[in-house]
């Protein structure tokens, strides 16, 4: 889908979209149509139980008086309250409204907001328009979405096209995490992810692969043992932007979980439900997208995105239960659950980021316990840190852009559930603060630096369609990290 | 046991059994070192031969020069534990504290210092570490005895709460059912407490009476009101706690293993109880109301049925779903009868409440669910200085879609994997009065404690007791 921005006076034909406040309050924009219509558009409004806020509309066609085909009612909320979040649920829920209606253009009346209000509502068509439809090949025409065009019709062009770009390019990093993570796991396979990163080489992202070979002499024995017993090979992979002046500025640093496909290995999982695990590489396809994100609006900030990418599976050469692995940072650990395997892999990922780049912050991503969706639901990730100043700086993030935290404690208590009689830790500390516990363990490979833990796995997938997203793959974290790092770590 | 306040200049020639810190210990600085002792926070080396008259010294870690409440209190436990092997006797502990600071320090050798029931056993078990009685007296010396004593009174008013509510949840089911805990209720009367016992079936109270029918003994609201000892007009603080005696879970019964720990699912009752016993001895000056929402939910040719709908206190009707989710049920009418009945000025609710607040923080924190940011900041605050830690988690709007009933006003939870934390806290919501400040305590993780605690034995926590009392404030 095509977005653009034009001053264009009120389009004569095809389809429309215009705010109305709560209360039935009519947007100035929506105010000129209706008056042009002869008032149809008011007696819509009366005669249904749309009020305006924020998520509802109300799709009138053909309305008397005028010659277009369609006008889109779109609730925003109170008039004085107006936020991004309404902003962008305004232009998704327009796209949504329209998408497969057969008409191919969507003018958006929209020049009563701001050029930062008008790039708001562009991004949520944009990100609202995502499909995912490459295996469908029966699909019939009129199944097909028919939207080709988003135009947005404002006072002020050039001032929404220089609001929109950045967001464009995050919607962009978007697009590439919801392909990898929508994929299925034969296609996202660990050498597919890598590919996925090397095609970032052309915003300039400098990519290192490091394969099994050389993790081996590294002595990542925790992220090696969890690829072991499948048929694919292990990477992790770097990508370095460095976009700050001083290119010698410590970077902030984003690590994602890659388990392709993660069957639980040994310790297998149950069936039901068990194709999901396709999308347990949510977090290193975050990274990926966030890195294209800012490379594509080149950020000035040096940020180096490291993925850990493996597949978790049973076989004859797999890591049991009670099998001991030295990480790369020496500490050993003892196996008691081969399906608390994401912990495994960051932990190596993380002491080799730590190690290697010494980074200003490291913020890692995972889908990584299945106590957090029963905790927080899909309403909000999971945040855990070492450092107040960095949680802040995330949560406030996240809130900016629709992609909410909760932070959650950690602490000495907590950390005592992963003793181990045989070695330095073991890899689960019991159902009972499960999510913590697996923070707690990741904590032990991060030093001194600053450092967050997000886990998402309540947020990776959904299964409604969402105010910007349609149901599936949700690219959590992709915007939440854009965001950080014009927050806090840009030039 | 009893804990006393003493001068310096009025100490007696030392003898017997002395607890010393580094400083004072000067005369065990050598066997110090060559035992390799370091004064860590709450390191204790016990001496067992020192010379006559002292018949053992035990010698204490204060971690830092001058210990913060916290770490005093927790050195008071490390000390109670170290005791613990006593048989009687008189103790002097002679760490060189202000008055204050040796407040701290006997409030945490209180609060460790208590002592699981052990009425039921008729044979004493030799390795039980409370086969001993542990010290009588202990004297603690201070440059400033009566500010010590003045702090300690309230803390010790605070701790006979917290032990009444450890005992409570420990006690089984048969020895406390509904009738029972009315009953010890109704003790309060002695410190000065008014209590109130409603019969749910007159006041109407629906959701409490469907919970508690299938049980032999009757359901229950029971109303502690402490006035305030000066402002009478102000208006209370309420506490609602919720009390099944105990929970089979009824028709969706729960599982044979662990059963037994439903006794204490009146955890939450206990702890308001306790709150206002510590609020009328103290003689708390703000007023206070605490709610007992008593029942026991059993198996039986009446029991509710899941699907069935009832018509809640608030006059909203409930689907119920699983029977096994009965706390909300009965929290529901107290909450909406409390807000109707007084003006608080915020209600809490405390309560053992969902497996999934386990799931989530596990036993270190409890979780806290508000409407109200002033509310939730002030019990956060005050959770940390009273070592009984708060976790706040969301009061998330979109749980309503999940409690939407195709028959009823609300469902009572919903089998979709929806986190039953978020859900619960969402349902207590919708009974709560307008404009009312409330806070959500779920205890399910702390109200037990798997293992020895700093400031508790392992056992039944009495979790909530120090919060309130400290929310209660003067």
């Amino acid at each position: 889908m095509k977005i653009s921005f034009t001053a264009a006076a009120l389009p004569e034909e095809g389809a429309v979209a215009v705010a109305v406040f709560e209360g039935k309050q009519l947007s100035p924009a929506a105010k000129e149509l209706d008056d042009r219509s002869g008032g149809t558009l008011s007696r819509a409004l009366a005669a249904d139980r749309f009020s305006g806020k924020a998520g509802q509309s109300l799709l009138v066609l053909a309305p008397a008086g005028l010659k277009l085909d369609r006008v889109v009612l779109l609730g925003v909320g109170k008039e004085d309250a107006v936020d991004d979040a309404a902003l962008r649920g305004f232009g998704g829920a327009a796209v949504a409204a329209v998408q497969s209606s057969g008409e191919t253009t969507l003018n958006l009346l929209v020049k009563d907001f701001s050029a930062a209000q008008v790039a708001q509502i562009a991004v949520g068509g944009m990100l609202r328009s995502y499909r995912f439809d490459r295996y469908f090949t029966q699909m019939k025409k009129d199944e097909k979405p028919s939207l080709k065009k988003l135009v947005l019709v404002c006072a002020d062009v050039s001032a929404a096209k220089h609001a929109f770009a950045p967001l464009e390019a995050a919607g962009e990093g978007v697009f590439l995490t919801r392909d990898l993570v929508s994929e299925p796991a034969n296609v996202a396979t660990p050498d597919a992810m890598v590919e996925a990163a090397k095609s970032l080489e052309k915003l300039g992202v400098t990519v290192e692969v490091l394969n099994e070979k050389h993790m081996r002499k590294l002595g990542m024995g925790a992220l090696l043992g969890v690829g072991q017993g499948s048929d694919q090979p292990s990477y992790l992979v770097v990508m370095r932007w460095q976009g700050a002046k001083d290119k010698d500025a410590a970077p902030l640093a984003l690590v994602g979980k890659g388990v392709c496909f993660d069957t639980g290995g040994i310790s297998i999982k149950p069936a039901a439900g068990m194709e999901e695990m396709k999308y347990d590489m949510a977090g290193a396809g975050a990274v990926i997208g966030a890195m294209k994100a800012l490379a594509g609006r080149k950020a000035q900030a040096n940020v180096v995105g490291v993925v850990g990418l493996v597949e978790n599976m049973p076989s004859g050469t797999a890591q049991r239960p009670g099998d001991v692995v030295t990480s790369m940072s020496g500490q050993t650990i003892e196996v008691i659950n081969t399906d608390a395997e994401g912990r495994l892999v960051l932990a190596d990922a993380l002491w080799y980021t730590k190690e290697t780049f010494k980074p200003a912050a490291m913020v890692d991503l995972a889908t990584l316990t299945g106590a957090m969706v029963i905790a927080l639901g899909n309403e909000y990730g999971g945040l855990f840190s070492n450092d107040d100043d960095l949680a802040k700086a995330l949560t406030a993030a996240g809130d900016t852009v629709g992609e909410p935290l909760w932070r959650l404690p950690m602490g000495e208590a907590y950390d005592k559930q992963i003793k181990s009689d045989i070695a330095d830790m073991k890899n689960v500390g019991g159902r009972e603060g499960g999510s913590i516990t697996a923070a707690q363990f990741l904590k032990r490979f991060v030093g001194e630096t600053p450092w967050a833990h997000l886990d998402i796995a309540g947020m990776a997938w959904t299964k409604k369609d969402l105010p910007v997203c349609p149901k599936g793959a949700t690219a959590y974290g992709v915007r939440l990290l854009d965001r950080l790092v014009a927050d806090v770590y840009e030039d | 046991m009893r804990l006393t306040f003493l001068a310096p200049e009025a100490q007696a020639p030392c003898s017997g059994v002395v607890v010393l810190g580094a400083a004072q210990a000067t005369a065990f600085a050598e066997v110090c070192r060559t035992l390799g002792f370091q004064g860590e926070e709450g390191e204790v080396l016990t001496l067992l031969a020192p010379p006559r008259p002292l018949s053992r010294v035990l010698v204490v870690g204060l971690g830092a020069a001058t210990p913060d409440a916290p770490a005093l209190r927790r050195i008071g436990g490390a000390i109670a534990v170290a005791l613990q092997p006593l048989a009687g006797g008189v103790v002097r502990v002679d760490l060189g504290l202000s008055g204050e600071a040796a407040a701290e320090l006997a409030y945490g050798l209180l609060l460790r210092s208590y002592r699981p029931l052990r009425k039921y056993r008729t044979v004493a078990d030799p390795d039980d570490p409370y086969a001993t009685p542990g010290p009588q007296v202990i004297e603690i010396v201070t440059a400033h005895p009566a500010q010590a004593e003045r702090a300690f009174a309230r803390h010790d008013a605070v701790a006979r709460g917290v032990f009444l509510a450890r005992d409570l949840s420990n006690e089984p089911a048969n020895i406390l059912g509904p009738d029972a805990f009315a009953e010890r209720a109704g003790l309060l009367r002695t410190a000065g407490v008014r209590v109130e016992e409603l019969d749910p079936d007159t006041v109407p109270l629906p959701l409490l009476a469907t919970v508690g029918r299938a049980s032999a003994q009757k359901p229950r609201l029971v109303v502690l009101h402490w006035d305030g000892a000066q402002d009478r007009s102000q208006r209370p603080l309420v506490l609602v706690g919720k009390g099944l005696t105990f929970d089979a879970g009824g028709i969706d019964i729960k599982p044979a293993a662990g059963m037994e720990e439903m006794k204490g699912d009146m955890a939450g009752a206990a702890a308001v109880m306790g709150a206002v016993l510590a609020a009328a001895l103290r003689q708390a000056a703000s007023p206070v109301v605490g709610i007992l929402a008593i029942a026991e939910n059993m198996i039986g040719g009446n029991a509710m049925r899941p699907g069935d709908v009832v018509t809640s206190h608030s006059g909203q009707t409930v689907e119920i779903m699983d029977t096994d989710a009965e706390g909300r049920l009965v929290l529901a009418d107290a909450l909406s009868w409390a807000c109707a009945t007084f003006k608080p000025r915020a209600v809490v609710d405390i309560a053992t409440l969902t497996g999934s607040v386990v799931r989530l923080l596990g036993h270190h924190h409890a979780g806290l669910v508000s409407n109200d940011d002033r509310l939730a900041a002030r019990l956060t605050e005050l959770a940390a200085s009273t070592d009984e830690p708060l976790w706040r988690l969301p009061l998330v709007a979109g749980c309503d879609e999940y409690l939407r009933s195709p028959l009823a006003d609300l469902r009572s939870c919903t089998w979709e994997t929806v986190p039953d934390v978020d859900i619960a806290a969402r349902f207590l919501w919708h009974f709560v009065g307008k404009g009312v400040a409330w806070a959500h305590l779920d205890i399910a993780g702390t109200s037990d404690c798997a293992e020895d605690w700093p400031l508790c034995p392992k056992g039944t926590t009495g979790f909530g007791v120090r919060l309130l009392d400290a929310l209660v404030g003067d």
